[in-house]
């Protein structure tokens, strides 16, 4: 049955078009994934109910001791509604997840974010709230975008509580005990409703910098780890481009404009949205002391979603690394098809650094190597690094199967393929406490194991990932996947 | 592909409400309503305004009374303002001597006292708005026709929800 669908779905997303190797491959790989009984949508399926705290159980290896406290991890949980469904996997209701691990033990719960969006689309038995690729159907009410914030796709832990991040609006406050719904955070009156990215990134004196992106506007918010606002200053952009994550330095931001620029009014976020390769990409690198002391750099077009934390060398040359592809189709096409069990092969998403030279040169250096939901190591932040960790292993199926360690200094990926029966989650380093060098510490992974048809947890020691995970759980049932996490320490 | 037919674009299209900016009141018409109910009195009619659902204490409901579309958008005087003090989850605004007609109304709730509906720097209202029939727009104002009720000769009524 479900073979029959799946192919099916592939016949309506790809066979229309004349088939070339990479498609019969493509098609192989899913009559082979379905014939083993493998399914992926499962890992994109709706959640219909919150689920209580539950323990996972251990099927191998051992938690190493001194790993100890919550996973947090965000992402859309819920796309269909009697009455009219999201028209994107972003656009699916927030659902904040926590693996807590203590004493070797780890439970599993997930909640879902008690936002205006999901109240409003609850009543209306439909998804009536517009989207980022959602329409917005009759009875949707829309008084500013936080009416529209699904809080679907990261999590920040900030003074005790968390905050769900979406990009287009406010952050909301989560209760990190029982990831009950506290409301908008508004981090001052006359910035109520502003946009704030689900991409912040750290200062190593502690504060929290982050964009909120407005067409050829953005907000810089500074912000205390307590919470509290410290600065919210308006800067314009070279590009009205599509931003969701940036970079930055001890002394930088760094802010990618691709060329998927806003140049129309429309209904659907994507659809106000024009792919114009033509136009190439920039970076602006702002001082954080004084953010009219600007830079821009040219580069040829490109598409990412994420970056991993920059730095500066000694001669002024700034290196980060993102994750590549070649243009926006998963965000203008795939993000819709895949909720619906529809997937196609995609363009590869390929690890690469970038460095802004401070002769005004910019260059790109792919690696190859598949790359998506880059992580670093947190206490590097801003400041030189060695690793990127990154998930990896495509073919088959939407997502990916592996893991990876990336070492810039060699060029090795230390890299483990889990195989087609498991999708895996964005990994999130965890410090060995006591610690201190780059990666002294674990990895924590999640994956939907297809076969065993259950979420599981995985510890990887991080300098060894090859070696595979070292500990395991899995939890009663399947979680759809999520996005983004953070770990605090117990 | 499963991208959906391109619907109608509206001129506060929704986009708008992921990331360009947007203005609900195309005037400051409202802004300057800062004095007590001023009404033209000239006709036979008055005007009971009930704002229900005040969640937040203080500040003024401000409200501007259209007798034309061009004035509902701001782009002519309108034919009556009104303030009051808020106290409590309900307050009334009377306008009287109107002339019968078809009116509307745009409300907000002026939460810090500055006279001005409050706008973060891209455009969107921080302050609670509300229009009469209770009409909504997606991201901007609703149209006169949503809004517009009849005004007759004598006592007539509208209720408002605002917050």
């Amino acid at each position: 049955m479900h073979r029959r669908r799946l192919l099916q779905g592939l016949s309506a997303g790809v066979m229309a078009s004349v088939a070339t190797p990479e498609l019969a491959r493509a098609r192989a790989q899913l009559e082979q994934a379905a014939a083993a009984g493998l399914d992926w949508r499962l890992a994109l399926a709706d959640l219909d109910a919150d689920v209580p705290r539950t323990p996972m159980r251990r099927i191998s290896g051992h938690a190493p001791s001194g790993l100890a406290g919550s996973l947090y991890r965000n992402g859309p949980g819920k796309f269909h509604r009697p009455g009219g469904s999201a028209g994107h996997w972003f656009d699916g209701d927030g659902l904040m997840r926590a693996f807590r691990i203590e004493d070797g033990q780890a439970t599993l719960e997930a909640r879902f974010i008690d936002t205006p969006k999901r109240r409003a689309d609850t009543a209306a038995g439909a998804v009536v709230t517009v989207g980022f690729g959602t329409p917005a159907r009759p009875g949707a009410i829309v008084r500013s975008a936080d009416d529209a914030n699904a809080a679907n796709i990261s999590v920040i832990p900030v003074g005790g509580e968390l905050w769900a991040l979406w990009e287009a609006g406010s952050p909301t406050v989560v209760n990190a005990g029982d990831l009950s719904t506290k409301g908008i955070k508004t981090l001052r009156p006359d910035l109520a409703h502003m946009p704030f990215l689900a991409h912040p990134r750290p200062d190593p004196g502690g504060d929290i910098w982050n964009l909120g992106v407005s067409g050829q506007k953005a907000v810089v918010w500074r912000v205390g780890r307590d919470g509290a606002l410290r600065s919210a200053s308006l800067v314009d952009l070279p590009m009205a481009s599509y931003i969701h994550d940036f970079s930055a330095t001890t002394r930088h931001l760094v802010v990618v404009l691709q060329p998927w620029v806003q140049d129309r009014n429309f209904q659907t976020y994507a659809d106000s949205m024009t792919w114009r390769p033509e136009l190439g990409a920039k970076v602006l690198v702002l001082d954080k002391t004084d953010l009219s002391r600007r830079r821009v750099y040219d580069l040829p077009a490109f598409f990412a979603f994420h970056y991993g934390a920059a730095w500066e060398e000694a001669d002024g040359t700034i290196r980060f690394d993102g994750c590549l592809t070649t243009d926006p189709s998963f965000a203008i096409e795939t993000g819709r098809t895949i909720i619906n069990g529809i997937w196609s092969p995609e363009a590869a998403v390929t690890l690469t650094m970038f460095a802004l030279h401070p002769d005004g040169r910019a260059v790109i250096e792919p690696t190859g190597v598949a790359a998506e939901f880059p992580r670093t190591d947190g206490r590097m932040s801003g400041a030189p690094r060695r690793y990127t960790i990154h998930a990896t292993a495509v073919g088959g199926s939407p997502l990916f199967h592996g893991l990876a360690v990336h070492d810039w200094k060699t060029g090795r990926s230390d890299r483990y393929d889990f195989g087609p029966a498991h999708l895996v989650e964005e990994a999130v380093f965890v410090p060995r406490p006591g610690g201190a060098a780059e990666l002294d510490g674990w990895l924590i992974q999640p994956s939907v194991n297809l076969r065993a048809k259950a979420t599981e947890l995985h510890v990887f020691k991080a300098l060894h990932v090859a070696e595979g995970p070292i500990c395991t759980w899995r939890a009663d049932r399947a979680l759809p996947v999520s996005l983004h996490g953070a770990f605090v320490p117990a | 592909m499963l991208r959906p037919s391109l619907p109608a674009v509206r001129a506060a299209a929704v986009a708008v409400a992921l990331a360009a900016p947007v203005c609900l009141f195309s005037s400051d018409a409202l802004a300057q309503a800062q004095i007590q109910a001023q009404s033209p009195a000239q006709g036979t009619a008055s005007l009971v305004l009930t704002f229900h659902g005040l969640k937040a204490g203080g500040g003024a409901v401000m409200a501007s009374l259209a007798g034309s579309p061009d004035a509902f958008e701001g782009k002519a005087p309108a034919a009556a303002q009104g303030m009051v003090a808020v106290a409590g989850d309900t307050v009334t605004i009377t306008f009287s001597g109107l002339a019968p007609g078809r009116y509307a109304v745009r409300a907000f709730h002026d939460l810090d006292g500055d006279g001005k509906l409050g706008l973060n720097p891209f455009g969107v209202p921080t302050e609670p708005y509300a229009f009469s029939n209770n009409a909504r727009g997606s991201m901007g104002p609703p149209s006169w026709d949503a809004a517009a009720f009849d005004v007759k000769d004598g006592d007539n009524a509208q209720t408002i929800e605002i917050d």
